[in-house]
């Protein structure tokens, strides 16, 4: 018999669904600090056995319409609703065509029936430093919306992470969507190391877009520090095209440059060794497309 | 407390529930259905999982209310015959149990694999099924149990495809 046992059960709370963001904002409200916002609940729920969290309300945003959109809007680029699970968002294979980085990222988050709840807004609203979404959605140079009783605004997500379970989201606010410019036509990849870890030890998010004169690359490497750190140094390195010299030089210079820290998962030392990995596998891999 | 009705293997069940309780409680202490496992409570061991509307979910990651008015499947209810299906003859066949405990969980799964993708390759099985975990290590022995379900509904297919073409 389970009920009563720590780790297993839940605090009291009471469960609210509203259907519309308008009601969902009037319950955030009214409730304030009380209330907890559910997406897919994969990690409310976890915190709440450890109780590390005990909100005397939990509002579920899965049946609010708004939250439920995935718009693609031709030459706009892609809307991700705060209720879109990861399972759905990578069915259907435009993720995997035009925004590869994100698909790589995404397919391998946890297993099926955990990504079948999990949503993208809430992996990103819990800003573990270890999670690989916010370096590939940094990459596509994505923002988030938020709406609030004093109406909507937009953060890009590098300043929507703030650090560790710290994101620039007020009480009584809602993220409503990840937005992200259109991508079609770049070319994106996303690696990470986990050594048999629940978690990357060190991730990296590339994406060059190939759009005549104005040749960009973004760099952003994940879980090496408290928030997704991007390279200029690697971001130059390979801005005249991904060559076996400039693969070389690229994978130096995030070994050198990107700052890494000591935690409970890897050594700072280990993780600068294992920039060098990744960055000259994911660009290997992306000189061979 | 409050009254929720869910559909558990085609028959609607109500029960009064709390607001903060566990899918996996509801089916295993209110409903008694045994088969969906209790074991790491945190969506790792992937024991409890169940199908809910048509997808495998981890019970212990989802409140009894959210299942509300919807569908849940467990193994029990894979057949409706009371037959066994392909994919549990085939565990039987390979002994591809050994201490029981996670057996329910991985037939569901693996029924629900081969029912989306009849002929899938070793990485697909993996894919499908790296939520769940067998602490006695038959892993060779289910995956052999899945080759030959899957050898089954070929074979089953073909004389159909060559009925058709005659």
């Amino acid at each position: 018999m389970s009920f009563g046992s720590p780790y297993t059960t839940l605090p009291d709370f009471e469960y609210h669904k509203p259907t519309s963001l308008e009601e969902a904002l009037g319950m955030l409200k009214q409730y304030g600090d009380e209330a907890k916002l559910m997406g897919g609940g994969v990690g409310l729920i976890a915190f709440m056995k450890e109780r590390l969290m005990s909100p005397a309300h939990v509002i579920d945003l899965k049946e609010v319409k708004e939250l439920k959109l995935l718009d693609v809007a031709p030459g706009k680029g892609l809307s991700i609703g705060a209720a879109v699970t990861l399972s759905e968002l990578l069915e259907g294979g435009m993720l995997k065509r035009d925004y590869t980085v994100l698909h790589e990222a995404l397919a391998k988050v946890a297993d099926p029936m955990i990504r079948r709840r999990a949503t993208l807004v809430g992996n990103l609203c819990e800003a573990i430093p270890w999670v690989d979404s916010p370096p590939a959605l940094i990459a596509l140079d994505a923002s988030i919306a938020i709406a609030g009783p004093d109406g909507r605004r937009a953060v890009p997500v590098s300043g929507f992470i703030r650090g560790p379970v710290d994101i620039d989201l007020g009480p009584s606010e809602i993220v409503t969507a990840v937005d992200i410019p259109q991508a079609k036509g770049a070319l994106s990849a996303f690696e990470k190391f986990t050594g048999g870890s629940e978690f990357s030890l060190a991730s990296v998010a590339v994406m060059m877009s190939n759009s005549g004169r104005n040749r960009r690359a973004r760099v952003v490497y994940g879980s090496v520090n408290s928030t997704p750190v991007r390279s200029a140094d690697v971001e130059e390195a390979i801005r005249d095209g991904i060559t076996p010299g400039s693969v070389r030089k690229a994978a130096d210079l995030a070994s050198e440059k990107v700052e890494c820290v000591d935690d409970v998962l890897a050594t700072a030392a280990y993780r600068k060794h294992l920039l060098k990995v990744i960055t000259t596998k994911v660009l290997r891999r992306m000189m061979s497309q | 407390m409050r009254e929720i009705s869910v559909t558990v293997n085609g028959r609607v069940r109500k029960r009064m529930i709390k607001d903060n309780e566990l899918l996996l409680d509801f089916l295993r202490e209110r409903l008694e259905v045994r088969s969906v496992k209790a074991a790491c409570w945190r969506g790792e061991c992937g024991l409890c999982t169940v199908m809910l509307d048509g997808h495998l979910v981890k019970s212990c990651l989802v409140l009894a209310v959210e299942a509300d008015g919807r569908e849940v499947k467990t193994v029990e209810g894979i057949t409706d015959d009371g037959e066994l299906a392909p994919i549990q003859k085939a565990f039987v066949t390979h002994g591809a149990a050994q201490c029981g405990f996670c057996t329910p969980a991985w037939v569901l799964a693996t029924h629900e694999l081969l029912r989306v993708n009849p002929h899938p390759s070793d990485a697909d099985l993996v894919e499908a099924t790296n939520g769940l975990v067998c602490r006695c290590g038959t892993y060779n022995q289910i995956r052999e149990a899945v080759a030959e379900a899957s050898a089954a509904s070929k074979a089953r297919r073909q004389p159909r495809e060559s009925l058709a073409r005659a």
